[in-house]
């Protein structure tokens, strides 16, 4: 490639320097999965809608924690769980927007031209706003120490310090599943509007199922993401409820994603 | 550098190609030249593995292009200069293609230089560019990686006359240094200005290929150009042309 390579640095003026190029750069090796990464996790910011979004989940963590614990008292593992609303809601839409996005945009022709391996890209896809949900859930935690010491003090209360460890775990993994059931859902749509509005509708058709008797009541029991998450935050789950976890993972995440999965292989980019 | 070997696209009933065959070779500018909805689009998608072929086969520099390890360091291609996140800027796009590819930072300023888009303009969001801006930054995001080939949907539309005054320069240039260009158009006049070589395309099928002046065939090549396309017109009347084995035996 050298011929036309020298001829771009001649007729891009006197003051361009030859292009030197990382190591690891060469035609014959493909790109690192750690810079397809980096490069996905940058365009979740790098637009003003994508910088509003990362910013409203942090004040939506910091808002929630600060408002429970002017209600609801020093209570540190309360406060934590309250932010868990917020995640709970947002970052299925965040999972969402990332994999559609492209779609949205078109800027899949781009994409998918550097990278035509398109099952990295949408690995290197789903890790960044699987990480935000870890990320976020520290956050949380750690907003709310001093949200509860400053409640304690203001109000002249005694502040309850205890959390179960394996509780916040769990609760961590909980927000995990859910940005990944986000992920799942926009794979398998590649239509935010759609994937959204099902995501945010589940709640509602769970409440209903759930009352559509018996077998309504079991469906609801083992698929209901929400409900079968909740056991997590106690840090100390039953095989029953360890299965029913499995059942609706499976039901929410494993089974949408390796759909979308082939849905992307396949899909025509126009 | 570019070859397509006898490729077919079925879509249901439709064939958007069928039994397309043809070359480019290093120092070419081919023009790859047909009405709207002949297929063009179609082909260069297949070309850089976005869509998949019916039958037969699109090979860039003998590789199948998804079969390429690092295929955006020899291949330069612009499908769309309208596929731009409105809220990103055109700075971000190249650095983003330029990350991707493991290049330096510095690169981005050099395309930029390139294709003429002026520091502030690279600073703007996408939202506010003009098509000939967007064309532009397609361009540089084609040129980050030095590609040995070019692939260029539609790279004109949009663009002023000083604009496509210095796109036929650029690659010009590209083709005198050893690079392969293939670039669609429906514009007749830019293409018989900027190209060497031209396949013109009609319904999906190749309709002549051959050099600027072997199908001018001395009456000019708009003439050659109606008359294989007229049954591809959608104007009523419109029969098959008895100029098309001619045509053909140019190629």
């Amino acid at each position: 490639m050298t011929r036309a390579a020298h001829h771009l640095d001649d007729i891009a003026g006197p003051g361009s320097s030859p292009v030197t190029k990382d190591d690891d750069m060469t035609a014959d090796t493909p790109i690192p999965f750690r810079r397809l990464l980096i490069v996905e996790a940058r365009k979740l910011v790098d637009t003003r809608s994508g910088t509003i979004i990362s910013l409203i989940m942090v004040g939506l963590v910091v808002a929630s924690v600060v408002a429970r614990g002017a209600v609801a008292g020093p209570k540190l593992q309360t406060l934590v769980g309250t932010a868990g609303i917020a995640l709970g809601t947002l970052l299925p839409v965040l999972g969402i927007l990332t994999v559609t996005g492209e779609w949205a945009h078109r800027t899949a022709l781009t994409t998918f031209v550097l990278e035509p391996r398109r099952h990295r890209v949408l690995a290197a896809k789903c890790l960044p706003p699987l990480l935000a949900a870890v990320a976020l859930s520290l956050f949380a935690m750690l907003v709310a120490v001093p949200a509860t010491a400053v409640v304690a003090g203001v109000r002249n209360m005694p502040a309850t310090w205890e959390v179960r460890p394996l509780g916040l775990l769990g609760w961590t993994g909980g927000n995990v599943l859910v940005a990944a059931a986000g992920l799942a859902l926009g794979a398998l749509l590649l239509n935010a509007p759609a994937a959204i509005v099902i995501n945010l509708s589940t709640p509602v058709l769970w409440a209903v199922v759930g009352r559509l008797g018996s077998v309504g009541a079991t469906l609801a029991e083992w698929l209901d993401l929400n409900t079968t998450a909740a056991p997590l935050t106690s840090g100390d789950m039953t095989w029953a409820e360890s299965a029913r976890l499995a059942t609706s993972v499976a039901f929410w995440i494993v089974l949408p994603m390796a759909a979308g999965l082939v849905r992307v292989l396949r899909k025509e980019v126009t | 550098m570019i070859e397509f070997n006898h490729v077919s696209k079925i879509y249901g009933k439709v064939k958007a190609l069928d039994d397309v065959t043809f070359t480019v070779g290093a120092g070419s500018v081919t023009g790859f030249l047909g009405p709207n909805g002949a297929g063009k689009s179609t082909a260069l998608r297949i070309l850089v593995g976005l869509a998949r072929p019916s039958s037969g086969s699109a090979t860039v520099l003998g590789l199948p292009y998804a079969g390429m390890a690092c295929p955006g360091l020899r291949v330069g291609t612009l499908l769309d200069a309208g596929a731009q996140h409105p809220g990103r800027t055109g700075r971000e796009v190249l650095t983003l293609g330029a990350m991707a590819l493991g290049l330096p930072r510095t690169r981005v300023g050099e395309v930029l230089d390139l294709v003429g888009l002026t520091e502030r303009e690279s600073r703007r969001t996408i939202g506010g560019y003009s098509l000939g801006m967007r064309q532009r930054l397609g361009i540089a995001h084609a040129l980050l990686g030095e590609p040995e080939v070019l692939v260029l949907d539609e790279p004109a539309n949009g663009l002023d006359p000083q604009g496509i005054h210095w796109m036929r320069r650029l690659l010009r240039d590209l083709a005198d240094a050893g690079c392969a260009v293939l670039l669609s158009s429906h514009l007749l006049h830019e293409v018989e200005q900027a190209a060497d070589h031209i396949v013109m395309i009609g319904r999906g099928r190749v309709l002549a290929q051959g050099t600027v002046d072997e199908l001018s065939r001395g009456r000019g090549l708009e003439e050659t150009f109606l008359e294989l396309t007229a049954h591809t017109d959608r104007s009523p009347g419109g029969g098959a042309s008895p100029g098309i084995d001619a045509g053909r035996g140019a190629a």
